[in-house]
């Protein structure tokens, strides 16, 4: 644990002054590009509402008015554009590599491992074990929760713990949801960071983890301390409890990646993006 | 931020006063307000918060309203015991294309996801291109949501994003965990169509544009059209 620690501080400190710059932009925007090529589609338009309109004082108004009405198509666009999250990719190979290591680990090891398992523990229990894990990985949230001063949501998990471990046998039930209507607050350190204006950095995939970024894993790392499981003797016991817990996990997301491949025309690209901007949203929350 | 303990009784308490208005037992909408303040300034300032709301949920909803009433639709599809078995299967699916083809703008749909590459396809790419990107579009999601059967759907605001879009807010109640689904609308004529779906924070139209990017950056729009014709082929 003393070894990781100044990597971890010497990682933030990076990240906090822009040393590794954020968006230097995988895929750059092609206006200069698109620009040759307007023309053709342009001409089309104004065929079409030349016809449209045939009691318009003419081709030049027409086209004016097309290209006023494009204009504000582009603002529109434009803004759009700009909401776009992006992410840089700059270890792309070793990227690609590795998302097919995991796509083979799914289909070859953790799908077939848990439609075995799903087959054998009813659902009931299976949520009852989720709950507990998840019960088990309050202090990320809490702690997540308190660096941005979100002290609301703070008390929320500490209540939702301590309901949830009495009440609710160990944290096998979500009681506090159920009896209390509070629900659990997803706050771990990355978002925490991203809170602080940290960016992603850039996107890295890990094998048998997934997808992260640099600011993610600084903060995956940082959250495995917080959690109790990282505190179990030995490491091989508490390997296995977490190997558990994902199993279970992906018990109830079973078809959930074949979907997500199936509707992409690039699935690495589909979930590099996917994932920055479900981490964005989670950031804002 | 509204307190999770008054919303639920406020939620509760309304599904109640519909109950007794309309007569139907499930209608779990959640007015389109927000509530501020706590419980305890009193039940009368409650009932007047409740009143107060009722109209407004009834003018505001356009947009909403019209998400509601196709989601509605989709799942009185899915929830039809008269289709079971392969052929009933099939029978939703055709259904389910037939609503979701006035419910979706796929021409604003299209034109969004492409942003500014929009114009590098001339207009019988475009055309075919929007042709396409429908089909694969409803080929993964229609064959999703068959599968699902008991969720609930909580319709929970609306939210302007400019003069024409709208973004309504709807929450699937699963068992395992809630999943915010909102459906961003656009104003056609008297209409809103819907032409972005953001689950759990990730637009759907975003996604796609950032694979169209990654494509139409090395190659044409041509190449494009072929990878998307190969696509929905082996579909």
């Amino acid at each position: 644990m003393k070894k990781i620690l100044p990597v971890v501080i010497v990682c933030i400190f990076l990240l906090a002054h822009g040393a590794l710059a954020q968006d230097s932009s995988a895929v750059p925007t092609t206006p200069s590009a698109t620009s040759g090529e307007q023309q053709p589609a342009e001409q089309q338009d104004m065929k079409s509402s030349a016809a449209d309109q045939p009691e318009s004082e003419g081709a030049g108004t027409t086209s004016h008015t097309q290209t006023e009405a494009a204009d504000t198509v582009y603002e529109e666009e434009q803004i759009e554009e700009n909401e776009v999250v992006r992410i840089a990719d700059p270890i792309r190979p070793w990227n690609t590599a590795m998302y097919h290591v995991n796509d083979k680990l799914y289909f070859w090891l953790l799908k077939p491992v848990a439609q075995g398992y799903s087959a054998v523990v009813p659902e009931d229990i299976r949520l009852s074990v989720s709950n507990f894990f998840e019960n088990l990985t309050t202090p990320i949230r809490f702690v997540s929760c308190v660096l941005q001063l979100k002290m609301k949501k703070a008390g929320n998990e500490l209540v939702r713990f301590v309901y949830n471990s009495t009440a609710g046998i160990g944290g096998l039930a979500d009681v506090a949801k159920t009896d209390l209507d509070i629900k659990r607050h997803d706050e771990d350190l990355g978002q925490t960071f991203g809170h602080y204006g940290v960016g992603q950095g850039f996107y890295i995939v890990w094998p048998v983890l997934g997808p992260s970024s640099l600011r993610d894993t600084v903060g995956m790392v940082g959250d495995w301390f917080l959690d109790p499981v990282y505190y179990v003797n030995p490491l091989e016991a508490s390997l296995g409890i977490s190997a558990y817990d994902r199993v279970n996990e992906t018990s109830f997301h079973i078809g959930d990646y074949e979907d997500l491949k199936k509707a992409a025309i690039d699935p690495y690209v589909s979930i590099r993006d996917a994932y920055t901007q479900h981490r964005k949203k989670k950031v804002e929350e | 931020m509204y307190d999770g303990g008054e919303l639920l009784f406020l939620f509760k308490f309304s599904r109640f006063i519909d109950m007794i208005l309309t007569g139907e037992g499930e209608r779990p909408i959640r007015p389109y307000i927000k509530i501020g303040g706590t419980m305890k300034k009193g039940l009368p300032l409650f009932i007047l918060v409740l009143f107060l709301s009722l109209p407004l949920s009834s003018f505001a909803g356009a947009p909403l309203d019209s998400v509601k009433g196709n989601v509605d639709k989709v799942l009185d599809v899915l929830r039809d015991p008269a289709l079971k078995g392969e052929s009933g299967m099939k029978a939703k699916k055709a259904k389910i294309h037939t609503i979701s083809d006035k419910m979706f703008d796929f021409n604003e749909l299209s034109r969004r996801t492409l942003g500014q590459n929009w114009t590098r396809l001339n207009a019988g790419q475009q055309k075919e291109f929007t042709e396409l990107y429908k089909s694969i579009l409803e080929d993964a999601y229609v064959d999703k949501i068959v599968t699902y059967t008991d969720e609930k759907v909580l319709y929970n605001k609306e939210n302007p994003l400019t003069e024409k879009t709208v973004e309504v807010q709807t929450t699937i109640v699963a068992k395992k965990c809630d999943i915010p689904i909102n459906y961003r609308v656009i104003q056609k004529g008297t209409e809103w169509r819907v032409y972005d779906v953001v689950i759990e924070g990730v637009s759907l139209i975003s996604n796609y544009r950032t694979q169209f990017r990654e494509i139409l950056t090395n190659k044409t729009p041509e190449a494009l059209l072929e990878t998307l014709r190969k696509k929905v082929g082996k579909a």
